[in-house]
């Protein structure tokens, strides 16, 4: 480890591994919901159908990915409150302290690093906000997702039991109001969002770099190792 | 957005079709279904026609009525021992007057009705029922017509279903949709023959969420049956058009019980639309599979393969068609080779219609009224995004301070 610097713990084993089950589930999930929005490979290969089941282990993965995503979620939301390591929600509430750390890290973003009035080492009010958009989307995902998967579940009976698609229509027909008043339009929202959730991987993905490579603290070591290094104080 | 709406949103029922409500719930309604049909009997009829003797005449035997008559049992989510019951309800129809109103259409739920290549047995029960008044049907016209209609909702008061078919103008331009001599418009019509009757059904996709008269730009602000009449029991049979074994469907259980069926959140009876079109399709196998038709008349086409990405809208879509079919289970749309529409859905036309994928639908994306589709505006945003960091980035490159610690 260089002279001067400290390492600081930022993730623990758990957040890490979850991150990245986060992640492949999301690339699982856009290359299936593309496919199963429109069939963009070729199908007819000379084999009877049982054979193949393309759609149908597309979906699969699609609703498999899904599930560990919004179970994952739900563990993400859980420790947002609980954690022992890390409260993120203190830093969302709107309070002097956080929302000047909020500019200040955003300023610093915007001046390109010429402007920086706040302490690096520790999570930021800006990124656990960004971080919040990403569960909104996927909290949104979820309901229209479980909206367009309860449809095929109209007899009411599921493999376990018919109070799932009960809950199912419950907390998700209200989706069909919001977005427009038909099942379609779930389908359209549900194919839209995947859009922004892209957008916010690839801001996401840009903005850790940059972090590392003009703050100098080793910022993209969190998701691997778990650590960061900031300067000792004087 | 007020209270009402918020708790509608948040109380919409599903489509969840119970169809075992237990023997102890069947037998107090075997019982007073029993007692309905005795006070039917005793009506006077309202016209002379015998089932028995029509469906002589056409050629039916009795036995493929009673094959009918269980079918029917079925599709309404009854036991089988309802089967002789629902049989005599079907030679009492003629005691339930009817009087069917037609509005912006085509008339095309009427065609469906009388245009079959031979009557079969759902369209000539159709035929029998007491139809008090039917503008397309009937001899009598103009003031002739007029008071045959008044006629019929002063006798029946209180008594008479009222089928509508067609889309009701509220907007801009309504004033050109009217009817009889005094010049009323439809919305004026409807209410007034619906204040006295028994129960509307609204026929047809048209009656139901407006359909194609109310499809974008909607010139005439063309609503449905639902949105126009307040404080009567109101069934929505919507496909366009409708299938008549719904129709029948509705009326025998009505006869039968004197009360409309169970309905969904869009009130459309459960028995007729509590199914999803895609997962009793013939075709399910060829979907599971991958395989498409991707052009018309393609191999795949001729080996009926999945019609989805010709725009198939059966996994969005709840009607029985794809278990009941048309003309009596003759054919329907996805057998005969093109894909769903849709047609039983609220906006069909605009968001269901088109011989595409979902993916391909170029709705109109939120992009301030530009039509674009979805993965249009979708990359467009990407693109954006990526040229903000592409720039941010070089800014960065070029003036950006990186931190001194640690500079080598």
């Amino acid at each position: 480890m260089r002279e001067g610097y400290k390492k600081i713990k930022r993730m623990t084993l758990f957040m890490r591994v979850n991150h990245w089950v986060v992640a492949l589930c999301m690339v699982a999930a856009v290359i299936t919901g593309l496919y199963i929005g429109h069939p963009y490979y070729q199908s007819l290969i000379s084999e009877p159908a049982v054979n193949k089941y393309i759609m149908a282990w597309n979906r699969w993965i699609h609703f498999m990915a899904a599930i560990i995503f919004d179970v994952s979620s739900i563990v993400i939301a859980y420790l947002y409150f609980f954690s022992r390591f890390e409260k993120p929600y203190k830093k969302l509430i709107p309070n002097g302290k956080n929302i000047s750390e909020f500019f200040a890290v955003l300023i610093n973003l915007l001046t390109l690093n010429r402007v920086k009035k706040f302490d690096s080492s520790h999570e930021d009010s800006f990124h656990i906000v960004y971080f919040t958009i990403f569960h909104i989307l996927l909290l949104w995902m979820l309901f229209t997702g479980l909206q367009l998967y309860v449809h095929g579940l109209e007899s009411g009976i599921s493999s376990i039991g018919s109070w799932w698609p009960w809950l199912l229509h419950i907390a998700t027909d209200w989706t069909i109001a919001v977005c427009g008043g038909t099942n379609m339009d779930v389908r359209y929202a549900h194919h839209f969002t995947m859009y922004l959730i892209i957008v916010w991987v690839m801001f996401h993905i840009y903005y850790v770099v940059w972090r590392t490579i003009f703050w100098r603290e080793g910022d993209i070591a969190i998701v691997f190792g778990g650590y960061k290094f900031a300067k000792e104080e004087d | 957005m007020n209270r009402e709406a918020l708790r509608g949103l948040f109380t919409a029922k599903s489509a969840k079709v119970n169809t075992n409500k237990g023997e102890a719930y069947y037998k107090e309604l075997y019982k007073r279904c029993q007692k309905r049909l005795e006070e039917l009997k005793n009506l006077t009829p309202v016209n002379k026609v015998s089932i028995s003797e029509i469906l002589e005449d056409e050629g039916v035997s009795r036995r493929d009525f009673l094959k009918w008559a269980s079918a029917v049992t079925a599709m309404l989510m009854l036991p089988s021992s309802f089967t002789p019951l629902v049989a005599d309800a079907a030679q009492l129809m003629n005691r339930v007057p009817v009087i069917w109103i037609e509005l912006q259409d085509c008339a095309g739920n009427s065609e469906a009705l009388l245009r079959s290549d031979g009557p079969k047995i759902d369209e000539i029960i159709l035929d029998i029922i007491s139809l008090e008044f039917h503008e397309t049907l009937m001899a009598a016209a103009g003031h002739q017509a007029e008071s045959q209609l008044e006629d019929a909702m002063e006798k029946f008061k209180g008594r008479y279903l009222l089928f509508v078919e067609g889309a009701i103008p509220i907007g801009a331009g309504k004033e050109w949709c009217t009817i009889g001599a005094s010049g009323e418009t439809f919305e004026e019509h409807l209410k007034k023959v619906a204040k006295n009757s028994a129960a509307v059904i609204a026929v047809g996709t048209c009656a139901t969420f407006g359909g194609v008269p109310a499809a974008a730009p909607n010139p005439t602000g063309a609503v449905g049956v639902m949105d126009i009449v307040r404080g009567k029991p109101i069934v929505n049979i919507p496909a366009c058009p409708a299938n008549p074994a719904n129709m029948v469907g509705v009326i025998l259980h009505f006869v039968l019980t004197g009360q409309i069926p169970e309905l969904d959140s869009l009130l459309r009876p459960k028995f007729a639309f509590g199914y999803r079109i895609h997962d009793n399709c013939e075709r399910r196998a060829h979907f599971d599979a991958g395989e498409f038709v991707e052009e018309w008349g393609d191999e795949g086409a001729k080996n009926n393969f999945c019609l989805y990405k010709m725009g198939c809208k059966g996994p969005m879509t709840f009607n029985n068609c794809s278990i009941v079919r048309y003309n009596e289970a003759v054919n329907w749309p996805i057998g005969s080779g093109h894909g769903c529409i849709g047609c039983s859905e609220p906006d069909f036309w605009d968001k269901y219609a088109y011989e595409r994928p979902m993916a391909d639908a170029n709705i109109k994306a939120p992009t301030g009224g530009v039509e674009k589709s979805v993965d249009e505006f979708g990359l467009g945003l990407l693109t954006a995004a990526g040229v903000g960091i592409a720039i941010h980035a070089a800014a960065s490159a070029v003036l950006g301070k990186r931190d001194k610690e640690g500079e080598e």
